[in-house]
């Protein structure tokens, strides 16, 4: 193996994956070559959000990530649990949140996160948590709509 | 972007003797949320990146000092900072910075040292940390030393720090008696680099201004204390013709540049409106 | 797969002398380079376009704009292709460029020495452009004698506007798989037109359509930008000059140098009585294409059709020309050219109002096209509910009201706009409705679901004929081996063109069903599908294939632009905005705005509610902080941390859209478009609320704080120094 590359050891949404990677390689460069193609890489600066990935508990944007820091982390993407929809993507789909979709895996991990440190946001709330994903088609009050529903209905015990 | 090699020391030592002062495309990478872009457009490329995700915890905790200030290791995330109880108690202008400063995934891999050291005359904490009067404490192959804010930038995307030295240690005072603000000023959209920065801090007694600092960003090739202003505040209650007076000196002394988001000359206006209001708020602060 | 990466130029107008692509060939990892001489090989002559056979597959002779396509570097790593590009070399040799539309008509650099036309389209047969000029297109309608009108006039008011390059940014970026296959070629493209692209691809090779498989994904956004060709015929010719399959997907920044909005300068003039009747009015529109028509002409024209306004006046003359320059080529966004047209005449509306001292929607209400009325080309306004329109903006604005201007250092104001638009005709939608034995039943139809929701839309016009279950229908995807014949998903045009052609298609499979009924004398009613399915055929076997089409009349305008059918319907769009303008600083908030549009019968109202909203908020980037910068025709903020676009934070405090109570009874279940009417009256009830605050009125967009900061400072006396 060259110098510039190195096998990491990953466990991508609860299975364990072993891969060769150049150091240069963003995360999300290998994730797509594992197939996985919900987060995807958009405006390559972090901004849009279209690659929110999850490191650990923390999001990251998968575009400005070497892939090489998440050796031995956990690494989850919105392919993660995909049996069943949770309240976040049925409240996505509930108040018409999205049109082309693109840009929704990426605002769903930040929702799910967002409700995870603060189960009661407000609009404002919601507005500088989600400052830095993009939608081009605009569905931003639809949006806002279902982060409340989602809330409300997080809320309520099961 | 090019293939390079990868580097993950264990101290501030080993990743200051793994630099060369004599080859630039080695350079050390703390979150890399500023350095990827630079790679990610070929601005930058290396052939070794020496990553400082290996130093420990201990690079990136926030001390509380007795003495009221506190000290924050370099490698601290922005978002661990914007958490910290002790910078909540002892300078709440860097939370509410915070809140817009770029975006959730940005600050949780961006860390305090690298945003400072980036030197992009739009940040925020630069100026933040101007007008607190933190200083950085710095690791180098022949020497380490303690530069103020001042000292630290030289100009656009400029720095005093040599090839081969880090900023390790970033040093706020204590702020006891003192109320900090930071305006940023954005004409386009919400969420964009600003197109002017102002932080405000002072110290009263009273209704007398003790101690002043005003720095302006954004709108200049780094950001700088405007030292004749705030002299004029120091010593004085504040009136409308002296708040007048002091925007005039500033506006004299900030040397503004045209960009995309505004002309200098209508920068000359926002800051001489931002200043006064920055300056009302930071003084409504000391009262509260 | 190779992956393709594209070498571009840096030069705006200029003769290639030399290319030098040996460096790069010998790069380790890269598997080829290729220039136009390499495309020359395959295809000769390798250009493309929909209105003109002006754009090369890459660079040939000369480049036309910054950006243009040079070189391309095919490699298994992106990053060895990427990285190989660095050591290409071109020699240059500068020609003199032109970037301004006005300098356009008369410069003496010219951008294409021939102009081929396309041919491809009935309504651009009349296509020849002016040699030795850069006038791909000028149109012209005269109606009544305006200059006898203005001779006569009360008043005369001349205003000119600009609008600023902006561009469509999908947040999926151009995207072409090209794969070599035994029979053709197949491609996998974020296309809007699926149907174009085999058209266009079939005809550069010269082959039979069928040998062209096009398959179109789900679009993450077209907005107007993945329409005809664009990275289709370059993926194309590399995956047949390689033999292998080959990806072509452009960066966030390389999408700034593909396909734009145009620019326009536009020039207003009307002759009105003391009453503020407008009894002519003079329009003249430059619109800058540039360097490759694309389908710039069809902008100029079709838009000119309505660039006198939805107002009801006797003397008109239009003037519309596209103009090539050296920018990156433009074409069609969200509107085909009409939010533009509405900047000017809506703005043009409330600067005469407010000289005349006449009421802004009491100026509009003595003016507005009613129903049975000619509009400029003559044909009648049918089924156009401008007037309810209007009246319903008035009364959610509550327009009668005293309206509180704001004290202090904040001012308040309000305005409105309304806008119209002619549909794309005459275009071509087919479908095909299959209905398996089980009762099951697949649409198959060339419509690209981009995030507007057509999917649903036409499964529901299947439903509703059909008399089925949703759960029981599913859409096939655009793929030109399966589904028919479409122009196009664009114009607002799907929901009534390939509307009417699902629902014919579901009406003869219908019909089918019913005579397969009567045949055990039944009727529909008496028996389930899979029961007559079985009764037929003795077991769950067979299909009914069920087949539609639908072209709408259209008649094209004569010299003077008169045409009886301009349009088969016609799409109304009208905003209302309050705002706060903080006076110390320009700098203001949005503090309500309402939408309203007239889209017929909603086949599915929640869909068309989040169409309106989408369309208006990007208008609103399109007004306030959206814009290219250019210095000498490169790009200088190509990245959204530069070029800003509406994000979570920008939106309005307060937002309403609605489709007002309306019926197209040309359209399927009398419904129209509405992927557009949104954007009409954003941009001049934007600037009309500003002047009403504080009395500024600009004419350029965007409408930036330093441009109101600048106007209030000019009112005082006290101008802001430029610099």
């Amino acid at each position: 193996m060259s110098q510039t590359e190195r096998t990491i050891e990953i466990f991508l949404n609860d299975k364990p994956i072993r891969v060769t990677v150049g150091h240069h390689q963003t995360l999300i460069e290998v994730l797509q070559a594992q197939g996985l193609t919900g987060a995807r890489e958009s405006c390559a600066q972090g901004l849009c959000g279209c690659c929110t990935l999850k490191v650990n508990e923390t999001l990251v944007s998968g575009c400005l990530f070497l892939a090489v820091l998440a050796d031995g982390q956990r690494v989850q993407t919105i392919e993660a649990n995909e049996q069943a929809l949770d309240e976040v993507q049925q409240a996505f789909i509930e108040c018409g949140a999205f049109q082309c979709g693109y840009c929704t895996p990426g605002f769903i991990m930040m929702v799910r996160a967002l409700l995870d440190e603060n189960p009661d946001p407000s609009d404002e709330d919601i507005g500088h948590y989600l400052s830095g994903n993009l939608c081009r088609c605009a569905t931003y009050p639809e949006i806002i709509k279902a982060v409340q529903r989602a809330a409300s209905v997080r809320r309520v015990p099961s | 972007m090019k293939a390079f090699e990868w580097e993950q020391p264990r101290d501030w030592g080993e990743a200051i003797s793994m630099l060369d002062p004599r080859d630039l495309t080695v350079r050390v990478m703390a979150g890399g949320t500023a350095l990827m872009l630079m790679m990610k457009s070929g601005v930058f490329q290396p052939t070794r990146l020496i990553s400082l995700q290996g130093l420990g915890q201990e690079a990136g905790a926030i001390v509380q000092e007795a003495q009221g200030g506190i000290r924050i290791g370099a490698l601290c995330s922005l978002t661990a900072l914007g958490q910290s109880s002790a910078v909540a108690t002892t300078a709440p202008v860097i939370i509410r910075t915070l809140k817009t400063l770029s975006n959730v995934r940005v600050r949780n891999v961006a860390t305090l040292g690298g945003h400072l050291a980036h030197a992009d005359p739009h940040m925020d904490l630069p100026p933040v940390m101007m007008a607190l009067g933190a200083t950085v404490k710095t690791v180098g192959a022949r020497s380490s030393r303690t530069l103020t804010m001042s000292e630290l930038y030289r100009g656009y995307y400029e720095t005093a720090l040599e090839p081969d030295e880090l900023i390790c240690e970033i040093v706020i005072p204590s702020q006891v008696g003192r109320s900090a603000v930071y305006l940023k000023c954005s004409t386009r959209a919400a969420d964009d680099w600003p197109t002017l920065g102002v932080a405000v801090n002072v110290k009263c007694d009273g209704d007398v201004i003790e101690k002043a600092r005003i720095v302006v960003s954004a709108a200049t090739e780094k950001p700088i204390e405007l030292v004749a202003a705030q002299t004029l505040l120091e010593g004085h209650s504040i009136s409308p013709s002296r708040l007048n007076d002091c925007a005039e000196l500033a506006l004299a002394q900030a040397p503004l540049v045209s960009d995309a988001r505004g002309t200098a000359s209508y920068k000359k206006e926002l800051l001489r409106v931002y200043l006064k209001r920055a300056i009302q708020i930071a003084l409504k602060g000391t009262i509260s | 797969m190779l992956v393709a990466k594209v070498f571009r130029s840096t030069m705006a107008h200029a003769v290639i002398r030399a290319i030098d692509v040996s460096r790069a060939r010998a790069q380790p990892g890269v598997y080829a380079v290729y220039t136009a001489e390499d495309i020359v090989g395959l295809i000769a002559k390798p250009f493309y376009g929909p209105a003109f056979h002006d754009q090369p597959i890459l660079a040939l002779g000369k480049v036309h704009h910054v950006g243009e396509p040079v070189a391309v570097v095919l490699a298994e790593d992106p990053h060895v292709a990427e990285n190989a590009l660095a050591s290409i070399e071109v020699e240059y040799e500068p020609l003199p460029a032109v970037f301004d539309e006005i300098e356009a008509m008369n410069s003496k650099a010219v951008v294409h020495e021939v102009l081929k036309p396309a041919g491809t389209f009935p309504d651009l047969k009349h296509l020849s452009g002016k040699k030795n000029t850069n006038i791909a297109l000028d149109f012209h309608l005269l109606r009544g004698d305006p200059q006898k009108a203005f001779k006569q006039a009360d008043h005369v008011f001349e205003h000119y506007f600009k609008t600023q390059p902006v561009l469509h940014l999908p947040l999926e970026p151009f995207a072409t798989v090209a794969v070599p296959t035994h029979t053709g070629l197949t491609l996998h493209t974020a296309s809007q037109s699926p149907s174009f692209v085999r058209i266009e691809i079939a005809r550069l090779l010269g082959w039979p359509e069928n040998r062209v498989q096009v398959k179109v994904p789900y679009l993450g956004g077209g907005f107007g930008a993945k329409l005809y060709i664009k990275t289709e015929a370059l993926a194309s010719a590399c995956a047949l000059l390689a033999q292998r399959a080959v990806k072509l997907a452009l960066s966030m920044e390389e999408q700034f140098y593909v396909i734009t909005k145009h620019a326009t300068t536009l020039r207003i003039k009307s002759a009105v009585t003391k009453e503020g009747q407008i009894t002519a009015r003079e329009c003249e529109v430059w619109w800058n294409g540039g360097a490759f028509a694309d389908i710039g002409p069809r902008v100029t024209q079709k838009s000119g059709f309505t660039a006198a306004g939805p107002y009801d006046i006797e003397n008109v003359q239009i003037d519309s020309y596209a103009l090539y320059t050296n920018l990156p080529p433009a074409g069609a966004l969200r509107g085909f050219g009409i939010p533009q047209l509405v900047w000017a005449y809506e703005s043009h509306t409330d600067m005469m109002a407010r000289a005349l001292k006449i009421d802004p929607l009491q100026m509009r209400r003595k003016n507005v096209l009613r129903e049975g009325r000619p509009q400029a080309t003559g044909t009648l306004m049918r089924d156009a509910a401008l007037v309810p329109v209007l009246e319903r903006l008035a009364q959610l604005m509550h327009w009668d009201e005293p309206f509180d201007h704001g004290s202090g250092t904040w001012r308040r104001g309000r305005g409105m706009a309304i806008g119209f638009k002619a549909s794309i005709a005459p275009t071509t939608s087919m479908a095909i409705v299959v209905i398996n034995a089980d009762g099951s039943c697949q649409l198959q139809s060339s419509t690209v679901d981009m995030g507007q929701g057509s999917d649903t839309a036409m499964a529901q016009i299947v439903c509703e004929v059909l008399d089925i279950d949703m759960g029981v229908i599913k859409v096939v995807h655009p793929d030109t081996d399966v589904t028919p014949y479409d122009m196009a998903t664009l114009g607002s045009r799907s929901t009534y063109h390939m509307g009417h052609a699902v629902k014919r298609a579901a009406e003869h499979a219908r019909d089918q069903l019913a005579a397969m009924a009567v045949e055990f004398k039944l009727t529909l009613n008496e028996v389930s599908i899979a029961d007559l399915f079985k009764r037929k055929y003795g077991m769950q076997a067979g299909n009914v294939v069920g087949v539609g089409s639908f072209i709408p009349a259209y008649t094209s305008p004569d010299a003077q632009g008169q045409t009886l059918q301009a349009t088969p319907f016609w799409m109304i769009g009208a905003t209302g905005v309050e705002l706060e303008v903080d006076t110390e600083t320009g700098q203001f908030r949005i503090t309500q705005m309402i939408n309203l549009v007239d889209v017929g019968n909603p086949i599915n109202p929640e869909i068309v509610k989040t169409q309106i909203s989408g369309a208006a908020i990007m208008q609103m980037g399109f007004t306030l902080s959206e814009k290219m910068d250019f210095d000498e025709g490169q790009v200088t903020n190509a990245s959204l941390a530069d070029y800003k676009i509406p994000g979570i934070r920008d939106l309005p405090q307060f937002m309403h859209n609605e489709a007002v109570s309306a019926f197209e009874q040309s359209g399927p279940f009398g419904a129209k478009g509405v992927g557009e009417s949104g954007t009409f009256g954003v941009s001049p009830a934007i600037a009309n609320a500003i002047d009403d605050a504080v009395g500024v009125r600009l004419t350029d967009l965007p409408l930036t704080a330093e441009a109101i900061f600048r106007g209030m400072r000019i009112h005082a006396g006290q101008p802001l120094q430029e610099d």
